[in-house]
């Protein structure tokens, strides 16, 4: 089910929802044009991957989904708020919405369990024991109790970004965001990530990747969105994009990673 | 003679502004003179256990100066007026203002009477009344002690001397320069005309003769081969039509004192065989300095961490207002930095201490605007580092902190500022060492701070390299513990 089909726009999350709901979606840097009117939908507990060539706006749209981005024009609801409200908490709404990024962006002045504990301690109020128990119950989740105390400088980029990962799973967010989560990574350190985010979409979690892995997304996501120059070209089960494209422009861009 | 000439020049002209702010302050550290008070031992029957506020000059050697050792004021004209006092059996409380101030608060009745080695002259007259002359003047002519060559103003053909800036030394020189074929160069203060003799720079210097036998007398590394030309006479002063029965007493006094050959006693202590002020090595010379450069010191460290201090809480203020979204935030932040970064510090010197109490009509207080002037020019170049230091750390942490729920302070607080502390430390370290150095300029205004100091003992011991060496070791001593500490700090603090 959908988030659109809540009947107030401004009323906030109505439910638990962790549905995603974009529409008419534009933004521009300047006079560049980089989404021109995107319509998405994403269902709670969906897995849904963007591919598309670089410049596409696949990374634009992920970051209009916690506002890192204003949008230009166009509503944005995720988790049942209405980001395009001037009014919306967005930190409320960000607590909700989990992202990881391409460069880990791990915060180097704390250890690796302080960077769990950030969020939690200071927007959710909790105990510095709790908010500990729980980072290194999540760091064991991804492989990294042993890494607790280590600071983010000596690890790998394969482990910094398992950490950012639980980092953000340690706001208990309904959504989460993957921004090339496995680009800046080394081909070894790859596998390591995507068994994380594997384990993760089967856990119910929804899910929005973009991603160059492309028989990850096969494999993993429920949807794929291709996109191309800032419209969504194409979209469908991965067995339907990847299998059976129907654009030329979609066949054009799997013949080349493919 | 023309002695309204004798004592103009930069002396005079640095001496009147410390006088005004000596005035302003009513005594700071630098300028606070120590209440001389001279027993009645002899009774005189009007003035008895009277107390009369005598202003004087600041430093003009062998007059007036302080006691490299004790930071007492002695000289020839205090040595005169305490001997006069305990003549007649009056107590005299001394102020040293600076010479101009000292005339002033002799008109405007701060101060009874003026001792400040002050040539008697008609236009004076006009607003003085004069005693007796005390001392008779002149200018003579001194070449470097290793000089054999020149043995009268015959030998100065082809050459270049110098006198001070609007001295009666450099009308002398003037007037005989056509004569004998030399050419005379200006200069603003003894010690650098001294200097600049020694370092063969000039062959010979034309100054007042007493300042030139007490400056050889401290071993200035020069001699004189030439009689000296009879020149002005010295006189004490009170306001015209006021204090008479003092100047009554003071010529009393005078006559009595060169009749029993006290007087006498008192020029030869400064002139004729003056005990060295300091002699020795420079170690002993460092060792004798020592109460006052200390004092100096404290100064010196005192308002650069006071001024420091607040210049961090402007430079975090300002910074964070470099970053900030608003424009107009920005813009107040960018013309603060503009204008504290593209002015002079001393032109905020002169202007906080001399301008704002004209303004204002407060009177200015040497310390704060020290301080105002320091925090201001060192805050506007930590703005421009804290905004560097913010800038510097990765959009991309600032982007988690935010996806993470986190407000936009709580980031600030917890993730960025942070690291652009550490990336800002050295820089910041390096800003308090410019701070430190920078204070010596406020000795412009008359500040105690080290190098005015310095400045005062060898404006009476004519040791000018030795000091300058002396404060140079200090500094440098002083600037690498600091560092040292701040980088102890930094890594404690930002591991």
């Amino acid at each position: 089910m959908s988030v659109a089909s809540e009947s107030t726009p401004n009323a906030g999350p109505v439910t638990a929802s962790a549905g995603i709901e974009v529409s008419g979606l534009r933004k521009s840097f300047g006079s560049n044009e980089v989404l021109k009117g995107i319509d998405l939908s994403v269902a709670p507990g969906e897995v849904v991957s963007l591919i598309g060539p670089s410049g596409s706006g696949k990374s634009t749209i992920l970051r209009c989904l916690n506002r890192l981005e204003d949008p230009t024009s166009g509503t944005v609801r995720v988790a049942g708020f209405d980001l395009t409200d001037p009014k919306v908490d967005i930190n409320q709404v960000r607590r909700h919405v989990g992202m990881v990024f391409q460069h880990f962006n791990l915060f180097p002045n704390m250890s690796v369990v302080e960077n769990v504990m950030l969020a939690p301690v200071e927007t959710k109020k909790r105990s510095k024991e709790d908010a500990r128990k729980q980072a290194l119950a999540l760091l064991e989740r991804v492989g990294l109790a042993d890494k607790a105390e280590a600071r983010p400088s000596s690890l790998s980029g394969g482990q910094k970004q398992r950490v950012a990962i639980a980092r953000a799973l340690a706001m208990e967010p309904a959504i989460m965001l993957f921004d090339e989560a496995t680009s800046a990574l080394d081909p070894e350190m790859v596998g390591e990530v995507l068994q994380v985010i594997r384990e993760l979409a089967t856990s119910g979690i929804t899910m929005v990747l973009v991603t160059h892995e492309m028989g990850f997304a096969r494999e993993v996501c429920d949807r794929v969105v291709f996109m191309a120059d800032g419209v969504v070209c194409e979209q469908g089960e991965p067995e339907a994009v990847f299998g059976n494209p129907q654009t030329p422009r979609l066949q054009e861009f799997l013949s080349k990673v493919l | 003679m023309q002695p309204s000439t004798t004592r103009i020049g930069l002396r005079a002209v640095v001496t009147a502004a410390l006088a005004a702010l000596a005035l302003m302050l009513g005594g700071t550290a630098a300028q606070a003179a120590p209440a001389l008070r001279a027993p009645a031992a002899v009774a005189h029957a009007d003035l008895a256990g009277k107390k009369f506020t005598i202003a004087t000059d600041t430093t003009f050697a062998p007059f007036e100066f302080r006691d490299t050792k004790s930071g007492d004021l002695i000289g020839i004209d205090m040595d005169v007026l305490r001997a006069i006092a305990k003549d007649q059996g009056f107590e005299v409380d001394i102020q040293s203002l600076g010479f101009q101030a000292a005339l002033s608060a002799v008109t405007s009745g701060q101060a009874d009477g003026v001792i400040a080695g002050m040539s008697i002259t008609d236009e004076r007259k006009a607003i003085f009344d004069f005693s007796e002359p005390y001392f008779d003047s002149g200018v003579q002519m001194a070449i470097a002690a290793s000089d054999d060559a020149v043995k009268g103003y015959e030998d100065l053909k082809g050459k270049t001397v110098v006198a001070k800036s609007g001295s009666e030394g450099l009308a002398e020189a003037q007037k005989l320069a056509p004569k004998y074929g030399f050419t005379v160069k200006a200069l603003d203060q003894s010690a650098t005309m001294y200097e600049s003799v020694k370092n063969k720079t000039a062959v010979a210097v034309f100054d007042d003769y007493p300042v030139l036998a007490y400056g050889i007398a401290q071993g200035n590394g020069l001699k004189v081969v030439t009689d000296k030309i009879p020149g002005g006479q010295y006189g004490f002063a009170v306001a015209k039509g006021k204090n008479g029965e003092l100047l009554a007493a003071f010529n009393d006094g005078l006559a009595k004192l060169k009749s029993s050959g006290e007087y006498q006693k008192i020029l030869d202590k400064y002139l004729a065989d003056p005990k060295s002020a300091s002699s020795g090595n420079i170690f002993k010379l460092a060792a004798d300095s020592w109460p006052a450069l200390s004092k100096g010191l404290w100064n010196t460290v005192s308002i650069t961490v006071v001024a420091f201090v607040i210049a961090l809480v402007l430079g975090l203020i300002f910074g964070f207002m470099k970053v900030a979204n608003s424009r107009i935030v920005r813009g107040i932040a960018t013309v603060y930095v503009g204008i504290f970064r593209g002015t002079p510090i001393l032109v905020w010197a002169f202007l906080f201490y001399f301008g704002l109490p004209q303004i204002t009509g407060v009177p200015g207080n040497i310390f704060l605007a020290g301080v105002a002037t320091l925090a201001l020019n060192s805050g506007a170049y930590l703005t421009e580092i804290v905004r560097g230091g913010l800038q510097s750390v990765d959009p991309g942490q600032m982007e988690a902190a935010r996806s993470l729920g986190l407000g936009w302070g709580k980031s600030m607080q917890r993730v960025v500022v942070p690291q652009a502390v550490k990336i800002s430390t050295p820089a910041i370290i390096n800003q308090l060492v410019i701070t430190l150095k920078d204070s010596s300029l406020l000795l412009t205004i008359g500040f105690a701070e080290l190098l005015y100091q310095a400045q005062q003992i060898y404006a009476a011991n004519f040791r000018t390299t030795e000091m300058l060496i002396i404060v140079g070791v200090i500094y440098l001593v002083v600037i690498t513990l600091l560092t040292w500490l701040a980088n102890t700090v930094d890594k404690r603090v930002n591991k």
